[in-house]
């Protein structure tokens, strides 16, 4: 069984056809970078396969979860973890809270257990310091790489990533893109919409570029970024690589 | 007579005092939690709830507090509902109206909130209840508060209307004690005075509030 399947998936934002038809199989252990324009339904992927976004036709299978069937959409959330563009770390709680109240609410953990994870997930992306910060105190790289310690404390099978590195500082991408390299050296399936090619071309086992709603081409990394068959692939790779 | 007509009537003022208090408090408390209830509800966005709750907004915000005081109290009486005495039609009245009012205040609050935080939280596995409870409202609190102890100000004063059903409150009892001694002047200029003393710490307490938001 693959970790993920999409079947023929249309999304549609009233009028306008975000999805017009994705297929995608990524299996366990895979990292896979999805690059394209801006409104290219990029994101809309991702979050559809998170469950927090319907579609209009076809089928997401998640580890077996059904995500297209609204009665058993929710279970993807024990399996698939995401990581935002904005961070949205909880303001009104330390960095330490912020990852231990899943574990006590959804996991149903003990307060020790709770916070005992919570300080070896926050020390696994380098900030077992920073356990009693409030993100308002910490760096856009800090929150972020918290962000991503929420979600693992929550031991996902695959992790998403939206645009984790957008929002910083160009200073900051850094030390986010290294915590993902970690992750992807230890074997975590990983979907991941990005602009860092570098970091596509290092780590990815696999680019798949989406264009208009569809998936235009997909390949690995070294063939696709300098060898691409598609006009559509070869355009938007000339954009952003010679900025 | 005079001032000392007056003087001599305090335990009568203090029995109003007192019940205006008394009625004011127990609709903080239903009106706060009846709004927060429907603010909650109506910002999930329930199917089949979301008509309904519109109505009861509109309904109880658009007509005013003493029509529906004297509907409660009078139709209650004509339904057979011996139980429904001054208080209890007043309470009902003052909460159905101030949570509406109420509810507008909490909404505002919850859609403040990024719709990321919501997002973050269903990523994680919250229930739906686990996310406005630890997550949403929380971070309302801040936003909400200083409107809200605005309007409590706004309630204190709105208990005043209870009178024309004949609860006895302030007002109520100014009347009484006019009706002995006259002087309608002096009297409820005394009585506006025990509301400014009800009312102005509660107006310092929601400026502090707002300065507090304001500069963090």
């Amino acid at each position: 069984m693959s970790m993920i399947e999409l079947r023929n998936v249309h999304k549609r934002f009233d009028e306008l056809e975000v999805l017009k038809g994705i297929d995608l199989t990524v299996e366990k252990g895979e990292v896979v970078i999805i690059i394209g324009a801006s409104g290219s339904g990029k994101s809309t992927m991702l979050r559809v396969i998170n469950n927090l976004e319907p579609i209009q036709a076809g089928e997401v299978w998640v580890s077996g979860v059904p995500v297209h069937d609204p009665k058993r959409a929710d279970e993807v959330h024990r399996i698939a973890g995401m990581v935002f563009q904005q961070f949205n770390l909880f303001p009104h709680l330390t960095a330490l809270r912020n990852v231990t109240l899943a574990l006590r609410k959804v996991k149903k953990m003990s307060g020790a257990e709770a916070n005992e994870a919570g300080r070896a997930a926050l020390a696994r992306v380098g900030l077992a310091e920073k356990a009693d910060a409030y993100p308002s105190e910490m760096s856009g790289g800090q929150q972020q790489r918290v962000a991503i310690a929420r979600s693992l404390a929550m031991e996902p099978e695959i992790m998403l990533f939206d645009e984790a590195t957008s929002a910083l500082d160009p200073e900051l991408v850094g030390e986010v893109t290294g915590v993902m390299r970690q992750l992807a050296k230890e074997g975590m399936t990983m979907l991941v919409v990005t602009h860092e090619m570098g970091f596509a071309r290092d780590v990815g086992d696999r680019v798949v570029f989406i264009d208009e709603g569809l998936i235009a081409e997909q390949g690995k990394p070294a063939v696709l970024f300098t060898n691409p068959s598609n006009p559509r692939t070869q355009q938007f790779l000339h954009r952003v690589l010679d900025r | 007579m005079g001032w000392q007509g007056i003087l001599n009537s305090s335990g009568i003022l203090f029995a109003g005092f007192v019940g205006t208090v008394v009625l004011s408090i127990a609709t903080i408390v239903t009106g706060t939690i009846l709004g927060l209830l429907v603010a909650v509800l109506r910002t999930a966005h329930i199917r089949g709830l979301g008509v309904p709750l519109r109505i009861y907004l509109e309904v109880f915000r658009g007509s005013p507090l003493l029509v529906q005081m004297l509907f409660i109290y009078f139709g209650a009486a004509y339904l057979g509902l011996r139980f429904v005495e001054t208080f209890t039609a007043a309470l009902i009245a003052l909460t159905l109206y101030e949570g509406a009012l109420i509810s507008e205040i909490f909404r505002a609050g919850i859609e403040a909130v990024p719709k990321g935080q919501r997002e973050a939280s269903r990523s994680l596995g919250l229930s739906r209840v686990q996310i406005e409870r630890y997550v949403i409202l929380p971070q309302t609190a801040t936003i909400v508060l200083p409107p809200l102890v605005g309007q409590y100000i706004g309630l204190v004063k709105d208990t005043a209307l209870a009178a024309a059903i004949g609860y006895f409150e302030l007002v109520r009892e100014g009347q009484a004690i006019i009706d002995r001694i006259g002087m309608p002047i002096e009297v409820f200029a005394v009585v506006s005075v025990i509301y400014f003393v009800i009312c102005y710490p509660m107006s310092l307490f929601a400026r502090r509030l707002e300065l507090r938001t304001l500069h963090p």
